[in-house]
């Protein structure tokens, strides 16, 4: 009963926050260019992408177009790997000078002492770094042989900062499933705080492969492995807002699922695409920043992101949690958009009884 | 500011005092803001001119700066209300030599409150 009535009221806040969908947060695909070459990528980066850089200035332009940014207004810098922009310092402060923060997801390999320092000079606030296994687990998914070596060096950095709001994140497959104790283990004595888990994908590189990818009943087990870890609090475990977990909702997040795509998030992609997360469909496009003004587009556009109901389709149609799950995140819509690629739900649904 | 308290309370109702830190599966924690914006320039106390190369950092702290051509620096470190910044002259060869010098900064709460605190040091160095 009460969880039928606070699932209720956060179906009521949801509501109001979409309605006046204020910009939380601001993914900038600064860089498609990757210094690794990893299985599981979504956005098939590598070391000489298609696209330049996206010049500094044009970005600005873009940014200066918004009204009022909200108090904890965030420049995320993503990629590709954020790190390989050789003037990452300049483009922090020139955020940090229009009142606005700014934080970064890295994969670690480029973080080092002279680094940390750089960027904690140029205000970075928040940090996310990628550690997908134990050694040989995670060196097997970044492809690389010194990948966990400098991540680790990466990871004790940012961990001793008290001012960086600091997490890592695994992108749980088939390989490191089993490693997850272990690695909860390390990422203690490492210091980290908090730690989020992911599972991966079916899209880029990763589809064909079927070792990215648990099992039904490993999906259930992981969501024990959260849920477990969270009772004991001596580092933040939870599960990613990717998708909708039903009976685990209140076990693995701190929060109710709500995929706030296009509602909180927006997003500058490398070409000047205006959209919310980077992994979402790019036909999602909703202007562009070399010919509309970003700011605009993000009060008047966006109907796709803030009106859900055309995903009550395919498996969601006849679905009785559509109304807190509302199709899922909305990176698993792709291609034709008949069907969401991934029901987190139902596959939990397909173990309840195991 | 209305909106503001309507979406707190609703929130709040949701009896999850997190409905507003988010953040998007794929990006990172939010920022909270806690730091502060130290910048300033040194000069020598004798001639008045700016000195490059001159090492700031933080007390206890990892954090340094040099400070640039025009004697100029900018480091934003922790929020606190008392920092101890640290002048070292480590540019022998391109400077004459500086005396290190100790400021002990406080900073007052209007400051530490304000949405983009910071503060500025002008810097003067004796001779050694």
């Amino acid at each position: 009963m009460v969880t039928m009535l606070k699932q209720a009221l956060f179906r009521v806040f949801r509501k109001f926050e979409t309605k006046h969908h204020e910009l939380n947060y601001l993914f900038w695909e600064c860089t498609t260019r990757c210094n690794l070459n990893c299985r599981h990528c979504g956005s098939d980066c590598s070391k000489d992408s298609f696209y330049k850089d996206m010049p500094l200035d044009d970005f600005l332009k873009a940014l200066d177009t918004i009204e009022s940014p909200s108090e904890n207004f965030t420049v995320v810098l993503t990629g590709g790997e954020p790190l390989l922009r050789k003037e990452i310092e300049l483009c922090g402060r020139e955020i940090r000078k229009r009142g606005m923060r700014w934080s970064m997801v890295s994969n670690g390999y480029l973080y080092n002492n002279e680094k940390h320092i750089s960027l904690l000079n140029a205000g970075l606030g928040a940090l996310t770094i990628s550690i997908d296994g134990l050694e040989s687990s995670h060196n097997w998914l970044r492809n690389n042989d010194k990948s966990f070596e400098r991540v680790d060096i990466a990871i004790g950095l940012a961990a001793s900062s008290s001012r960086l709001n600091f997490d890592v994140v695994t992108c749980v497959n088939k390989r490191n499933f089993q490693e997850l104790e272990e690695i909860r283990t390390y990422l203690i004595q490492k210091g980290v705080k908090a730690w989020r888990l992911f599972t991966i994908v079916p899209i880029g590189r990763a589809k064909e492969d079927d070792e990215m990818f648990l099992t039904d009943h490993q999906f259930r087990e992981l969501m024990d492995f959260i849920s477990e870890s969270r009772t004991r609090k001596d580092i933040d475990v939870k599960f990613s807002c990717e998708g909708f977990v039903g009976e685990y909702e209140s076990k693995v997040r701190d929060s109710n699922f709500f995929c706030r795509a296009g509602i909180n998030i927006g997003s500058i992609l490398i070409d000047g695409s205006i959209s919310a997360c980077p992994n979402i469909d790019r036909t999602f496009s909703q202007g562009n920043i070399y010919k509309d003004n970003f700011f605009s587009v993000w009060q008047t556009k966006y109907e796709l992101f803030r009106d859900r109901s055309w995903t009550k389709t395919g498996k969601c149609a006849e679905c009785k949690d559509y109304k807190n799950c509302q199709g899922n995140g909305f990176h698993y819509w792709h291609g034709e958009k008949k069907n969401v690629l991934v029901c987190h739900n139902e596959r939990l649904k397909k173990t309840t009884n195991c | 500011m209305k909106r503001d308290w309507k979406r707190k309370i609703i929130g709040g109702l949701c009896l999850t005092s997190v409905a507003f830190v988010f953040q998007a599966c794929y990006g990172t924690p939010q920022d909270f803001g806690n730091d502060l914006l130290v910048e300033g320039q040194v000069k020598s106390k004798k001639t008045g001119l700016p000195i490059k190369g001159i090492k700031v950092s933080v007390a206890e702290r990892v954090q340094y700066a040099n400070t640039d051509e025009n004697g100029k620096f900018s480091l934003y470190i922790d929020k606190l209300q008392h920092a101890n910044i640290k002048f070292k002259d480590v540019d022998s060869t391109q400077n004459i030599w500086f005396s290190n010098k100790d400021t002990l900064i406080t900073i007052n709460e209007s400051v530490l409150t304000s949405k983009q605190p910071k503060v500025y040091l002008n810097i003067e160095l004796e001779n050694k």
